[in-house]
């Protein structure tokens, strides 16, 4: 027994048996090109609306970024709860002294929904105010300006970072923004900066679109001016590496327990949560594409199996002459096996080829296409490998009742 | 004339089929020695046992009883994996209908039997067409079986069973396509082999054609019931 010398002839008359039948193969090989055409073009798809997705989450600071939010002193605190100053101004300036495992740290003041007026016109746009700590959380990109610097903290500038949005509401003859001035609750704040319109699709919407509606002031301004305490809304909090993250959530918990007396007035979030949910939806994508993909593949199998199997009651006489001549049960086995590995491989290359065409055209269609890759090569690798072995699999029944058949019988048929 | 060398001894060979709950004796103690360069013609009416006896001697069936020497060994019940390595290297087979594949060319019908014997043959080329040679058929070698004439896709039948460089060949109705005169010329390229040290069997009912074998083996009901050479051996 030769195994090699057996798989270089079998691929070789498999070869001819296929250019031989060309009509045929091509039809029985149409269930795997589509089947690994769809599994390959699909998976390509949805990795790059992941990879979007994923960009997104790394834009707002990723696994790295803590949040604290102010919430109710637990019941057994709640009768001296007022001795807690409650989230300050002080809190920042204590983690930033405190805790160095704190990259950066930014506190943030909500205004929500404010009206804008520049000439006499007037828009609706968010404001919040924030520390200097804030663009490098969030890796946001200024077209043109500065970000809030310490000194805008300090003096409580009236300066605005404005968003791409409130841009093309206002000032949009201009090319650069900044020197103008807005009014905002009849207080007038010179434009300092102006956010690049930032962009992350997911499934053909902007991700990002809340960002680009967003204007910055300094959040000493903010609180003196809409506040009038020095009460925060959130602090932010990032960390250099994900393993400093233990002590860091520790350190926070102990620092801001000291500022507040002892009160657990406030809780540190994680990204956790939102990774997990991320990791949910790609995993869902994967199972349910993965089924899709599993079944076409399997009806691809079942029509291989389906040719071969004519393809051996038609060539009963051959079967009994190959035998006649010399050819064991193996060899006739191999034969047809092989025809039937061949018809899937091809088929499979042909859908790799079709695939390449599928996602070059889906990047055009679909509206967040850019980050479609045309080659993912590890959806290729296993959908070759999966329409190999279903070719393999559905060829073996056939290939049996090829080698059990009795020459004497086979030499006899009609 | 010394004693020529025993490639067959059966005896008392036996092949039962079942057909629903009925038995039937195809062979029913079949007592047959075949000598090396016989030639020998298998006559019956059909039904008689004869294609039995040759696919027996073909190593294509096995029997149900009695026992069958090959070169000294007994091979009454051998595997089948076996009997394909028997096939492929000491016997060859010619058929009524040819039985050459359609689809593949001269060259190639001629050189499968290479393939399953796994003969060491540096030049399959080359032997087959030697084997081509011998059977007149050589420039014919591109070319596939349906643009041959009848009698010329039976010459390339006998290459085919020529390139193992067989024991014993076994022909079955070889000239039962054939008009007479290629029945002529086939017979005769039988007639040759024999001094290249082959034995042959050819099964028919055509007389003209047993006329040319030296010994005659008529069968009835799985017998043998007439042997030309038993009368004189025993």
């Amino acid at each position: 027994m030769n195994p090699i010398g057996d798989i270089i002839n079998g691929t070789t008359n498999g070869l001819a048996e296929v250019w031989t039948n060309k009509v045929r193969s091509l039809l029985s090989m149409s269930g795997i090109i589509l089947g690994v055409a769809a599994l390959v073009a699909m998976v390509g798809i949805v990795q790059g609306m992941l990879t979007n997705m994923r960009a997104s989450f790394e834009m707002s600071g990723g696994i790295l970024r803590l949040e604290v939010v102010p919430r109710d002193a637990p019941e057994s605190q709640r009768h001296i709860a007022g001795i807690s100053p409650g989230m300050t101004w002080r809190d920042i300036g204590a983690i930033q002294k405190a805790i160095p495992l704190a990259a950066f740290v930014t506190a943030e003041v909500d205004m929500r929904w404010e009206s804008f007026i520049v000439g006499g016109r007037r828009e609706f746009a968010f404001l919040r105010g924030v520390s200097p700590d804030f663009i490098d959380i969030y890796q946001r990109e200024l077209e043109y300006g500065r970000f809030i610097s310490d000194t805008d903290i300090a003096n409580k500038s009236p300066v605005i970072v404005i968003s791409s949005r409130v841009r093309d509401a206002f000032f949009r003859d201009e090319v650069n923004a900044v020197g103008q001035q807005i009014r905002i609750r009849n207080q007038i704040y010179t434009v300092i900066g102006q956010f690049a319109h930032m962009e992350a699709m997911v499934g053909g919407r902007n991700s990002l679109r809340w960002q680009n509606r967003m204007n910055y002031i300094p959040a000493t301004t903010a609180m003196a001016r809409y506040k009038g305490g020095d009460e925060v809304d959130k602090i932010e909090i990032m960390a250099r590496r994900v393993d400093d993250l233990p002590d860091l959530i520790e350190q926070v918990s102990n620092t801001l327990t000291q500022t507040h007396r002892g009160i657990q007035d406030f809780e540190i979030r994680t990204q956790e949560e939102q990774l997990q949910e991320m990791r949910k939806l790609e995993n869902s994508f994967t199972y349910s594409l993965g089924g899709i993909a599993a079944i076409s593949l399997l009806v691809g199998g079942i029509g291989i199996m389906n040719v071969m199997l004519a393809s051996v009651s038609e060539r009963i006489r051959e079967i009994g002459v190959r035998k006649a001549i010399g050819a064991r049960s193996y060899d006739i086995f191999i034969q047809f096996l092989s025809e039937a590995v061949v018809i899937s491989v091809l088929g499979g290359l042909i859908g790799l080829v079709a695939s390449v065409g599928l996602l070059s055209l889906a990047r055009d269609f679909i509206p967040d296409g850019e980050s479609i890759q045309t080659v993912p090569v590890n959806a290729m690798f296993y959908g070759f490998a999966f329409s190999t072995t279903i070719g393999l699999l559905s060829g073996i029944y056939p290939a049996l009742r090829a080698a059990r058949l009795d020459p004497i019988d086979a030499l006899r048929y009609e | 004339m010394n004693q020529a060398e025993e490639i067959f001894a059966l005896s008392g060979i036996r092949r039962t089929y079942q057909v629903g709950n009925e038995y039937v004796h195809a062979l029913d103690g079949v007592d047959l020695t075949i000598h090396d360069r016989e030639f020998i013609a298998v006559i019956g009416t059909s039904g008689s046992g004869k294609s039995t006896l040759m696919h027996t001697l073909g190593f294509m069936d096995s029997p149900t009883g009695g026992e069958m020497i090959f070169e000294g060994r007994d091979v009454s019940s051998i595997s089948r994996a076996e009997r394909a390595r028997l096939r492929a290297s000491r016997i060859g087979f010619v058929f009524q209908a040819f039985n050459l594949l359609p689809r593949l060319t001269v060259m190639d019908n001629v050189t499968l039997p290479l393939v399953y014997s796994r003969n060491k043959v540096k030049d399959k080329t080359a032997r087959a067409l030697k084997a081509l040679q011998r059977v007149g058929m050589e420039h014919r070698s591109t070319h596939t079986p349906n643009q041959l004439s009848g009698g010329e896709r039976q010459r390339v039948a006998i290459a085919r069973a020529l390139i193992n460089e067989p024991r014993l060949i076994l022909a079955d109705e070889p000239t039962g396509n054939l008009d007479s005169k290629n029945r002529g010329k086939i017979m005769d390229l039988f007639t040759s082999l024999l001094d290249e040290g082959i034995t042959l069997a050819v099964v028919t009912h055509d007389d003209e054609v047993a006329e040319y074998a030296e010994r005659r083996i008529r069968m009835q009901d799985g017998k043998i019931i007439e042997d030309t050479a038993g009368g004189a051996k025993q």
